[in-house]
């Protein structure tokens, strides 16, 4: 958001992330807002904004593999859940402290995500979505099924501690999960101004010509799936320290699915995008949560609880509309309405 | 020896089934170059409109194929026309996520009419098995397999020697160059999305012989995009050989693996052949390798 009349005299200043004094403003004041809203935000809203944070971590992965690098994956849920499994084993089974199992769970995920993102070397697309959907299933299955991640029954890590202090509520947690997700977003922001994320950025619009200039596609593309699943440890585990709870039903396809539809109804290739649609699809679900139990009172025909069936279908909706009139996401609107701010009162 | 036959012969009715779902694929992405995720959905979908005839209404066989087949049809026709026609000229990624974005909505349909139950489709073919050399085959799977079978052939003559096929062929290769050439490529996009569907109402009635209609069900489309991608997507044969054999090494992989590691080889088998299949041959089997230019 720059007003009219401020130019960028330097490359530095181009790329810059805060551009003038009123951004820093801006900025302090609603990372001050973010921390003391526990204060007087309730108890609900605070829980909604660790839900929105840790999907904003997943989804911040996925846009920098599939938004930035352009190669997609479903797997997303999957490597959270490595992230979630990893935490807890490491919490419970091996007694390490929270933060540092955070770190390592990020870094598993990702080495596991190299493996994952291997078949991205060879194929692309459509084929390479359909490999992550298996490497998704094969994740989940040798989580059911291995002795160490408590196979059906799930895990159940404690909150962390720090110094006598427990994190054991929402709001308490929300302190960690924020800044985390802060520290995550201006990474994710860093990273698309370096040499690495031009080199993704060259590898989505053409990897062939890519090459040919000099980008390594394989290094590239491993980099990449290892930076998304790192985001998707991060994220997971923090869910798991958050909820306490965690069993491969938090982790379904559906959820991989959800992160895709956040990330276009966002926007592709942008990180305010990733706020935008995760803020937008979270909304839309917690307005079908409330509406579905009075539409459920005067369409009998809806059955008791018709809550997760209309959520899938007014989520799907949503997708659907955003592909056909709006393919660049609510960042595309943004961007307009930024470049229109810039020009006022002019038109052009 | 034996045990090895009969879970072989299981396998390759249930690998029937597999190519059957995969068949509606490959046909799509024949002539659009669209692969369809939703493809599951139609064929619970075709699953439960001859339920709601057949099971709920108590109609004839004969009687209850048709509004099976003409409502299955009918959200074909309807995908095509309001999601994937608008997406024309836009990269085919996007209608790769448009057809994702369509099994959600089918899939809360279906979970919003099925409300957790499910549905038990009554017998309609002949119980019953015959014993050849001590293996045993269920009639019914037996019959579905050879409709199956007959189903391929019919597909094959029909890409082979009709007008209709000839323009799917040539609309697959180039929109433009096909529409100057005098094929109405609107309307093939159309008949093909409702063929689709027909065949996927076959699938789903097949399906639902051998297992109860419930919220699972949707997802055997990921089975037979499995089966499409490994026979490489754009070639029936291809996709028929894999189908049957994907049944095969489901089934004797878990006979053999199960008690080694404790169970659930049949839900993952599918993933791993396609996992090594890819990295093998990134175009599948017997798939079409695409040379690309920059």
């Amino acid at each position: 958001m720059r007003p009219c009349g401020i130019f960028d005299k330097s490359y530095t200043l181009d790329i810059a992330i805060i551009r003038t004094w009123q951004h820093w403003v801006i900025l302090i004041s609603a990372l001050i807002l973010l921390y003391l809203f526990p204060l007087f935000g309730s108890y609900y809203l605070t829980s909604f904004l660790n839900l929105l944070a840790i999907s904003i971590i997943a989804v911040l992965g996925l846009q920098i593999v599939t938004g930035y690098c352009g190669q997609i994956s479903f797997g997303q849920a999957a490597f959270m859940a490595i992230g979630a499994f990893t935490s807890s084993i490491l919490t419970i089974k091996f007694g390490i402290s929270f933060w540092i199992a955070l770190p390592l769970s990020g870094i598993i995920a990702g080495l596991i995500g190299i493996i994952g993102g291997a078949p991205s070397l060879r194929i692309k697309g459509m084929y390479l979505a359909m490999a992550t959907i298996a490497i998704h299933f094969v994740v989940i299955w040798l989580i059911l099924h291995l002795e160490i991640t408590g196979s059906f029954k799930g895990l159940f890590p404690s909150p962390p501690t720090l110094g006598g202090f427990e994190f054991d509520t929402d709001e308490r947690m929300y302190y960690i999960i924020m800044t985390t997700m802060v520290i995550m977003t201006y990474a994710a922001r860093n990273l698309i101004r370096t040499k690495i994320g031009r080199a993704f950025v060259a590898i989505r619009d053409n990897d062939l010509a890519g090459e040919v200039m000099g980008v390594n596609l394989y290094y590239y593309k491993l980099l990449a799936f290892f930076i998304a699943c790192f985001y998707a440890g991060i994220a997971g585990s923090l869910w798991a320290h958050w909820i306490t709870v965690v069993d491969c039903e938090q982790f379904t396809l559906m959820h991989a699915l959800e992160y895709i539809g956040m990330l276009i109804i966002g926007g592709m290739g942008s990180i305010p995008g990733v706020f935008f649609g995760v803020l937008f699809i979270r909304i839309l679900n917690e307005l079908v949560m409330f509406t579905s139990p009075v539409l459920a009172k005067t369409l009998p025909w809806l059955g008791a609880s018709p809550a997760a069936a209309l959520g899938l279908i007014s989520f799907g909706l949503a997708v659907i509309i955003f592909l056909i009139f709006e393919p660049r996401g609510l960042a595309h609107r943004w961007e307009i309405f930024k470049a229109s701010y810039r020009l006022y009162p002019f038109a052009y | 020896m034996i045990g090895f036959l009969q879970q072989a012969i299981t396998g390759l009715m249930i690998g029937s089934l597999y190519a059957l779902v995969a068949a509606g694929i490959v046909l799509v992405y024949k002539s659009t170059h669209v692969v369809s995720l939703a493809h599951g959905q139609l064929v619970a979908f075709g699953a439960l409109f001859f339920w709601l005839f057949f099971g709920g209404l108590g109609l004839p066989f004969w009687i209850s194929l048709i509004p099976a087949f003409f409502l299955t049809a009918l959200i074909g026709l309807l995908i095509e026309r309001l999601a994937l026609r608008p997406l024309i000229g836009q990269s085919l990624f996007a209608a790769f996520l448009m057809t994702f974005a369509i099994f959600i909505v089918l899939e809360g349909v279906f979970v919003l009419y099925l409300k957790g139950e499910s549905r038990a489709l009554p017998a309609f073919l002949p119980t019953g098995n015959i014993a050849i050399y001590g293996i045993s085959i269920p009639i019914n799977q037996l019959i579905s397999f050879f409709v199956a079978i007959l189903l391929f052939i019919a597909l094959s003559l029909i890409f082979r020697y009709t007008k209709f096929g000839l323009g799917m062929r040539a609309t697959a290769e180039d929109h433009r160059l096909a529409q100057s050439a005098g094929v109405n490529v609107r309307n093939i996009f159309s008949y093909i999305w409702i063929l689709s569907a027909l065949v996927a109402t076959v699938a789903g009635i097949a399906t639902a012989n051998v297992m109860d209609i419930y919220y699972m069900l949707p997802y055997i489309g990921i089975n037979g995009l499995i089966v499409a991608i490994c026979g490489g997507l754009d070639s029936l044969l291809g996709t028929l050989i894999v189908g049957l054999f994907l049944g095969i090494i489901e089934n004797v992989g878990a006979g053999y693996l199960d008690p080694l590691v404790g169970g659930g080889v049949k839900d993952v088998a599918a993933y791993v052949v396609l996992l090594l299949v890819l990295l093998v041959r990134p175009y599948g089997l017997f798939g079409l390798v695409r040379i690309e230019r920059i």
